[in-house]
């Protein structure tokens, strides 16, 4: 009895199976499958058993895991959430399980980055240091304040200039070089050389300090300017040779490309059997390495800061010098008012900027005021103080005096001690004038005139020795004059008149005795009447010419007073005179 | 260009360095020898038209002073072995070092250099001492740095060894 499938699907549609057809289709199977049904028995049993399933699978998960992740990267990328999350629980339950499996791992790395730390820091401080009390130090001192910037970046600024020149990829089990970059116009030797000496010489130096496997020369410094750094990694080194002062950051740089390098090529690295062929591709990471850093450029406030800084020091040093020379000015002005006669100095005070001056000042003394302009100080900050007084000082008493008698210039007045002494010469009418006007002068006790010369005086004393000398010449035995004495009356005349001014001006009478002469020949009376007339001719002649009659007194002296001895005629003529005498 | 990095060794006074310097590439002082303990020069082969180069580093002679420092033979693919032919003594020596190499860095390829044949009257090494040797394996080559032979024939022997290995 068969079922069409259709008549049969409304029944198990009701979820009542058939039994009867069921059956027959289990005959069936057990008819074609037979043997097989075990197995497949066998197989059901042991994909619906998960237990079973679970010990399958973990037969084969180790496998399948190393077989996959030789392929490709993928059972990594799809277990990292699941690690991250088992790390995060297993913490969670219990630290220490974590903590207690990293701690061999972390000890170290952490000593290694405290090291490195502190190592930075005094390398920075000692750069600090170093600059702090070098002159430019000092300069970039000033930079530092004036930009705001901390010294320390100012110092790092100023010396980072550096360059990285060559770069060395070296294997670290047999030395050999793996990949060498050069910096531009860099001579460089055989680099395969120089890598290798230089993992010889730290093999050197780590096996004669006995340093740890990973402990060896990191950092050479030779000539001036040049260090090597050293980086080592489980399977090579890089070493970088640098012009300059490196910064720190550059030794991470370093450090961060080989760790790149170990990542990237690890397994290049663990092959490598001396085919460098293979690290090609470093060459940019190694590139990456050649850095330089070329001092930033001048700022552009440069200059207008130094030329603020010009004017302020300027505007500081004139100001300076100002005030230096205002107090120069003022010591030198204050000096030679003291020294001023007359002037008495007795405080300075200086007030809201105004300088005062106390003291005692003769009227007569200079004017303080006056100094002020030849000392090119400020008449408006100065104020004066002085009480008068009189002085006794020679200059100032010298000064009262010369007021006092008004000298002419040819007179000279000397103070010596309370003598003044009157010198030189002056006309008649001032010396009596100065005779009666002496007043008291405080600091004047005496006077002396002894060196003082009436020049009138004298004109009148050289007049009358003129005349006197003078004489008029007559004719022998008469009152007439000889030829030619016209002249004589004449020049008698005018002196007799100038004789007669000047005794006006001496204030003193003066007469004229007109004094006639004879020879010695005839008779005493002849001689004495001829002497008289002929002293009456000169009269009438000088009256003649205007001299007052009165002034004068003619007589004769016959022959008593002779000029000369009469030996010759010469002598005789020369008897026969008139001489005038001068009484005042 | 395969670069490998291969070491020349052996007894003080048997003539190493002297050996090789007109065959290698320099660009140091032998002055390291003293100082470094180790001076490094280049050896450019050309092995059936393979090039092969050689970072050579010929180590200072061992002496009572001076032995041969383990870190300088680390990564080392091969190395020279050299013996002074007319004084047994750097032969025996030679062998105590080579025992010594090997259990530093394994069972690297070697060439025996057997130096001075030119002074063929005074030589010291019989037949016998290296017909066990040749037993083992050891590949010997005679030079004479005075005569300049043998030289590149020893450096070729070890480049073919070399080569075979990688």
């Amino acid at each position: 009895m068969t079922k069409s499938p259709t008549d049969a699907a409304p029944d198990r549609a009701a979820g009542d199976p058939d039994p009867g057809g069921n059956r027959e289709i289990e005959e069936l199977r057990r008819l074609l499958l037979g043997s097989e049904r075990k197995r497949l028995d066998h197989l059901a049993e042991r994909l619906d058993n998960p237990e079973l399933r679970t010990r399958e699978i973990s037969r084969i998960l180790p496998e399948a895991i190393a077989l996959r992740t030789a392929h490709d990267e993928k059972i990594a990328a799809a277990l990292a959430p699941t690690v991250e999350r088992s790390i995060e629980a297993s913490i969670k339950k219990n630290r220490r399980v974590l903590v207690d499996a990293l701690f061999p791992v972390m000890g170290p790395a952490i000593r290694k980055a405290v090291a490195s730390a502190l190592h930075s820091m005094v390398q920075a401080f000692d750069q600090t240091l170093q600059h702090s009390l070098s002159f430019r130090g000092l300069k970039w001192r000033l930079e530092a304040w004036r930009t705001g910037t901390p010294f320390g970046e100012v110092v790092l600024r100023h010396t980072l200039l550096y360059e990285v020149e060559q770069v060395f990829l070296i294997h670290r089990e047999s030395s050999l070089l793996l990949q060498h970059v050069v910096s531009r116009n860099v001579k460089t030797r055989d680099p395969d050389l120089v890598s290798s000496m230089l993992s010889a010489i730290r093999d050197f130096v780590r096996d004669s300090f006995h340093l740890d496997k990973d402990e060896s020369l990191d950092s050479l410094q030779f000539g001036s300017d040049r260090t090597i750094w050293v980086e080592q990694g489980p399977r090579a080194l890089l070493a970088a040779v640098i012009r300059g002062t490196p910064p720190l950051e550059l030794r991470t740089t370093i450090k961060e490309t080989l760790d790149a390098v170990h990542l990237r090529f690890g397994e290049a690295l663990e092959d490598f059997n001396g085919d460098p062929a293979a690290f090609e591709e470093t060459r940019p990471d190694l590139e990456g390495c050649l850095q330089s850093r070329t001092k930033p450029k001048e700022q552009r406030s440069f200059p207008v800061f130094w030329i603020v800084m010009g004017l302020l020091v300027a505007a500081a040093a004139v100001s300076g010098f100002l005030s230096v020379r205002g107090h120069r000015r003022w010591a030198q002005y204050l000096g030679r008012v003291t020294d001023e006669p007359g002037i008495l100095v007795t405080s300075t005070e200086k007030l809201s900027g105004i300088r005062h001056l106390h003291g005692l000042r003769d009227p007569l003394a200079a004017d303080p005021a006056a100094l002020l302009k030849e000392e090119s100080l400020d008449p408006n900050t100065i104020a004066f103080h002085f009480e008068p007084f009189t002085s006794t000082h020679p200059r100032v008493v010298l000064k009262r005096i010369g007021i006092a008698l008004e000298p002419p210039p040819t007179v000279r007045l000397d103070l010596e001690g309370d003598l003044l002494r009157i010198s030189g010469s002056a006309p008649h009418a001032w010396i009596a004038k100065m005779r009666a006007v002496r007043k008291p002068v405080p600091g004047i006790e005496r006077y002396s005139e002894l060196e003082l010369v009436d020049t009138d005086a004298r004109a009148f004393d050289l007049l009358r020795r003129k005349v006197e000398e003078s004489a008029v010449f007559f004719e022998f035995g008469s009152e007439d004059l000889r030829p030619g004495q016209e002249r004589e009356i004449q020049r008698l005349s005018e002196d007799l008149s100038a004789l007669v001014e000047a005794a006006k001006v001496l204030e003193k009478t003066v007469g004229f005795g007109l004094i006639g002469h004879a020879d010695s020949l005839g008779t005493d009376q002849g001689n004495l009447a001829v002497s008289r007339a002929r002293a009456q001719k000169v009269l009438s002649l000088l009256v003649q010419r205007g001299l007052e009659e009165g002034l004068f007194t003619a007589f004769g002296v016959g022959s008593s007073e002779p000029l000369r001895e009469e030996k010759t005629s010469g002598d005789r003529d020369l008897n026969r005179r008139v001489t005038v005498r001068v009484n005042d | 260009m395969l670069k490998k990095k291969v070491c020349l060794l052996g007894i003080y006074g048997v003539g190493k360095t002297s050996l090789v310097r007109s065959f290698v590439f320099s660009i140091f002082e032998e002055t390291y020898l003293s100082t470094v303990g180790v001076k490094i020069d280049k050896k450019a082969l050309d092995i059936q038209g393979q090039p092969l180069e050689l970072v050579l580093w010929d180590i200072a002679g061992e002496d009572d002073r001076f032995s041969v420092p383990p870190s300088y033979l680390r990564g080392t693919a091969g190395y020279l072995l050299v013996v002074d032919g007319t004084r047994r003594a750097t032969f025996e020596h030679a062998m105590d070092l080579q025992r010594r190499t090997e259990d530093q860095i394994g069972a690297v390829p070697f060439v025996t250099v057997l130096n001075k044949t030119d002074l063929a009257d005074q030589w010291g090494i019989d037949r016998a001492d290296l017909a066990e040797l040749e037993q083992r394996k050891w590949r010997f080559v005679r030079t004479s740095a005075k005569l300049g032979t043998g030289v590149e024939e020893a450096f070729a022997e070890l480049g073919r060894m070399l080569l075979a290995r990688s």
